[in-house]
């Protein structure tokens, strides 16, 4: 059945609510012996989990407040560029914010599972950064009147293909074929197969096996740059 | 392990913040909780509370129904009780302006007093079918907005309702001590609307216990049917102080209910040490105290 209350509190916060004309309460203001901390919110990660599971967005402010550089200062690492390390940052946080209950506290600390994200979002980004660029250098190569890459993007895509470069050189050998085949000369898993001389099924494992190892490896590369 | 190293010291873009807060407000509006509980009508909060209450009865043995539950009852005469209370509401929602200003204990007096040597299946069948005919009534009226008056109180027939299903849940617990059994705790869904009706209810509960008090709380239940509220308590001061007080969903419920003291709730505040928070807060627990929605 369809329910109409006046306006609820959480549509508007601020609560409109008739009074109730012959509500019998005390007349007196009891005093309390509460045993608030008043001195400021003990901020334990758990805590401050629950708050914005309660949609307590001062808490967020809170948490950007305290783990906002540090979550910045690790894309800006990875990604050597501010304006992406900032859209990390935000993807970031109203992720945190929009789904507190995955962050659980037992399995670790907030600037952990903060960073961690953060992390993550940003090598997200350089390979969705290297998967452009190769785009369009296949495109270019096969239309050669597609204009260059401005002096910009190339440096950033330098800069990133950079990083994933270096950790494909920490690859078993047959590994880092099947990626160099795939992904930086764009050739399909049949394609790799051929080149590499193996079965079709045996590339796509090997390429699988790679990138599963890729990501722990750049992810440790990543979380050890200084 | 590596994640335990110190990051340099980064210093955030300018805006970077306000941009980011509210992105995130944008995606989830403050107040609301995540995982947000099912919706659900008044009705159907008080008809669960209904059927919990008479599950746990149903549960009990003949000794249990006679132990010392509340203000001097027995569980049994504690259901008489609240057959008294449906009967008000039945006359209320009948239109009879006399139980607007009926008192909650002393009208049902005689209701709980009648059950004495009944058989208990007799006073949780009267009550059960008693509960039925306040979901047949309230079904009938359809309008949730109605104003309804009853035991002192005048409030939409929707709050009522959720005042209803508060007072089952509170009693439920009464019988569940009495009974030595462990205590029950609403489902989401139900202690959303119950949460936000003792939110509503307070700046008004406050304007009577603490008609001194102005002070604009920022109030963060936690845990399933929680939420944030932001409650503007007294009128008198144009730019009132603000304090936080953050507690869990159940603990304030019983606090609203009037099982446990203010003290007994464990609770954080912030807020402007200059306005005294800790004596702001503890006017706004003692308003929320006096709710009494049992």
């Amino acid at each position: 059945m369809s329910v109409t209350l006046p306006q609820t509190c959480l549509d508007d916060p601020v609560t409109d609510f008739p009074a109730p004309e012959y509500l019998t309460i005390p007349e007196h203001c009891p005093t309390s012996r509460g045993r608030a901390s008043v001195s400021g919110v003990e901020a334990t990660d758990a805590l401050l989990a629950a708050r914005l599971a309660a949609g307590d967005d001062h808490a967020l402010a809170e948490v950007f407040d305290r783990l906002g550089p540090a979550v910045y200062g690790a894309a800006l690492r990875i990604l050597g560029e501010g304006t992406a390390a900032q859209d990390v940052v935000q993807d970031v946080f109203v992720e945190f914010w929009s789904h507190p209950g995955r962050y659980d506290p037992a399995a670790g600390s907030l600037r952990t599972y903060l960073m961690v994200l953060g992390r993550h979002r940003a090598v997200d980004v350089v390979r969705s950064e290297l998967r452009r660029v190769a785009r369009q250098e296949r495109a270019f190569r096969l239309t050669p009147g597609q204009p260059h890459l401005s002096p910009c993007e190339q440096v950033t895509a330098a800069a990133a293909a950079r990083v994933v470069r270096d950790a494909v050189r920490l690859l078993p050998d047959s590994q880092r074929r099947v990626v160099e085949l795939a992904y930086f000369e764009g050739l399909t898993c049949r394609e790799v197969a051929v080149a590499a001389g193996i079965p079709e099924g045996t590339a796509k494992s090997r390429l699988r096996l790679a990138l599963a190892r890729l990501e722990t490896v750049l992810d440790r590369q990543l979380l050890e740059t200084p | 392990m590596t994640a335990a190293r110190r990051e340099p010291v980064v210093l955030l873009p300018d805006g970077l913040r306000e941009h980011v807060l509210e992105a995130a407000r944008q995606a989830r509006a403050a107040g609301r909780p995540a995982p947000p509980a099912a919706e659900i009508s008044p009705v159907e909060a008080f008809r669960r509370a209904a059927d919990a209450l008479d599950g746990l009865l149903c549960a009990l043995s003949e000794d249990d129904w006679r132990r010392p539950a509340l203000r001097g009852l027995d569980v049994q005469a504690l259901i008489g009780h609240l057959i008294g209370v449906e009967d008000d509401v039945h006359r209320c929602l009948s239109g009879d302006p006399q139980v607007a200003r009926a008192d909650h204990i002393e009208s049902t007096q005689p209701a709980a007093a009648r059950q004495a040597g009944r058989p208990a299946a007799q006073t949780r069948a009267e009550w059960r079918r008693a509960a039925e005919r306040t979901i047949e009534l309230v079904q009938a009226c359809g309008d949730m907005d109605a104003e309804v008056a009853v035991h002192g109180m005048r409030l939409p027939l929707g709050a009522l309702l959720i005042a209803r299903a508060f007072e089952l849940w509170t009693h439920d617990n009464d019988i569940r001590t009495a009974a030595g059994l462990p205590a029950s705790v609403p489902d989401a869904s139900t202690l959303t609307l119950m949460t936000g009706l003792a939110a509503r209810l307070l700046p008004h509960v406050a304007a009577r216990t603490c008609p001194q008090t102005s002070v604009s709380v920022h109030l963060v239940l936690t845990g399933p049917g929680g939420g944030t509220w932001d409650i503007a308590i007294g009128q008198s001061s144009p730019e009132p102080p603000g304090i936080c007080i953050i507690t869990d969903t159940i603990g304030f419920c019983q606090l609203a209910a009037n099982r446990i003291a203010p003290a007994d709730l464990e609770l954080h505040v912030t807020g402007d040490q200059s306005h005294a928070p800790g004596v702001l807060a503890a006017s706004v627990l003692a308003a929320a105290s006096a709710l009494a929605l049992d």
